[in-house]
């Protein structure tokens, strides 16, 4: 078995560093649960803020770029907290899951299949992002939620360097500063629109990041509360099989699919805006490199 | 992280749950105890499997079907467990995750501002087209298999 390898060389130097993480943490869940829930309504739907919310908001802002509190290996090491933080609450929904495992059996079908869903973000974003002028960084920024896996990925497939890569990280930072709060307030509306099932936005919920389902979730829990047990299995169930199957979803269709349209649109956009076009200029290059080749 | 970090990092996560607990839905400590520990055991066990089976799954993936299996209708001790762990608000543990997430991200705020609009527009985009696709089979398979 390999050997772990520890980003601390001891738990004291653990505590060392991270103390005041822990003791920030617990002054911001006073302030932003003393705070509560707040409903504010907008259009057919509502924005519904949570103690999450502010206490993101509160991280964010004590950072080494505004109020300068937390030094930069701090923000290394909270990233890492996030997933002990997380785990507990991810067995609270499975438990949920557990408790309402009829109606996860019983919608076994659609859970599988809306995984294919999560998909979306190509046709929607793709033509978007072509029609703001964007090229092959478009390819990294729609394929997929972009979260940290996916990240990772494309990193790995296109290079560090490689525009494919910028687009990615852009949405991975946008996903992380304007997500978990949109992501909630998407999902309101969705049922605000009154034509899909409380249950088909709770699997819709679990699209591969955690927070952004909670988010979503703990909206759609306010909603409809007396199915919230539902809900909450639903999208807890959706979350997982999204993390296990996410990876090799972009790998074998994501990517390939987004770079496909790309070739197929990119031309017709960037006529679209009398711009010169990506695709066509390096068909043109590799036919003249072909031609002096021989 | 050796088992000595995971263990007082989850202690950590258990009282961050209690405080939010007590602070946003007056439910007292010794209330969320039973609870807590069931979601703090349930991790744990999740992080020993990951060290010990070698197959690359994330931590989550195990605690959700740890949680699954303790709670599922063969299991055991599922009344007990149910119960506990409904006297945790589902929001509750989430506080916590928000502030580390937060000071995560902290050092990223001058590199969202210079993504621009356009970026903000795609990424929103990204993250509608993502639901709206799920959402959309979700409902069409729901109703065919008359699952609603």
């Amino acid at each position: 078995m390999k050997k772990e390898t520890f980003i601390y060389p001891s738990f004291k130097a653990r505590m060392k560093n991270e103390y005041r993480i822990i003791l920030a943490a617990f002054l911001f869940i006073v302030i932003a649960d003393f705070i509560g829930q707040i409903e504010v309504p907008v259009g057919p739907g509502k924005l519904i803020l949570f103690p999450i919310f502010y206490a993101l908001i509160l991280g964010i802002i004590s950072g080494p770029e505004i109020l300068k509190f937390f030094k930069t290996k701090e923000v290394k090491a909270a990233s890492g907290l996030v997933i002990v933080a997380i785990c507990p609450f991810i067995a609270k929904l499975g438990i949920n899951a557990g408790a309402s495992l009829e109606t996860v059996i019983s919608a076994g079908p659609a859970l599988l299949l809306q995984e294919i869903g999560n998909l979306g973000t190509i046709f929607l974003a793709l033509p978007f992002a072509l029609l703001l002028g964007m090229k092959r960084e478009a390819i990294g920024a729609t394929h997929s939620i972009n979260r940290e896996s996916n990240l990772a990925l494309v990193t790995n497939m296109f290079g560090p360097d490689s525009p494919e890569t910028r687009g990615s990280l852009s949405i991975y930072v946008v996903g992380g500063m304007v997500g978990t709060i949109y992501f909630g307030f998407l999902a309101t509306m969705t049922a605000a629109i009154g034509f899909f099932h409380p249950y088909a936005l709770g699997m819709a919920s679990g699209v591969g990041a955690g927070i952004l389902m909670a988010s979503s979730v703990a909206s759609l829990t306010a909603v409809y509360p007396d199915m919230a047990a539902q809900i909450s299995a639903l999208a807890s169930t959706s979350e997982t099989i999204s993390g296990l199957t996410g990876i090799y979803v972009a790998i074998f269709v994501g990517i390939p699919l987004t770079k496909k349209l790309y070739e197929v649109l990119e031309p017709r956009f960037a006529k679209l805006r009398h711009e010169p076009s990506e695709v066509l200029t390096r068909r043109q290059n590799e036919e003249k490199g072909k031609v002096e080749e021989a | 992280m050796r088992y000595i970090e995971w263990i007082v990092m989850f202690a950590v996560a258990g009282l961050g749950i209690a405080l939010a607990n007590f602070v946003g839905f007056d439910v007292g400590f010794l209330d969320s105890l039973p609870g807590i520990l069931i979601l703090l055991g349930i991790s744990l066990v999740a992080v020993m499997i990951s060290k010990i089976v070698p197959l690359k799954l994330p931590i989550v993936a195990y605690c959700s079907i740890l949680g699954l299996l303790v709670a599922c209708p063969v299991s055991p001790v599922r009344e007990g467990v149910i119960e506990a762990v409904n006297k945790i608000n589902f929001t509750a543990p989430l506080t916590m995750v928000g502030a580390f997430a937060g000071i995560s991200i902290s050092d990223q705020i001058k590199s969202f501002l210079k993504q621009g609009w356009k970026m903000i527009i795609v990424g929103v985009l990204v993250m509608t087209g993502t639901f709206l696709g799920s959402v959309l089979i979700a409902q069409l398979v729901l109703s065919l298999t008359n699952a609603i």
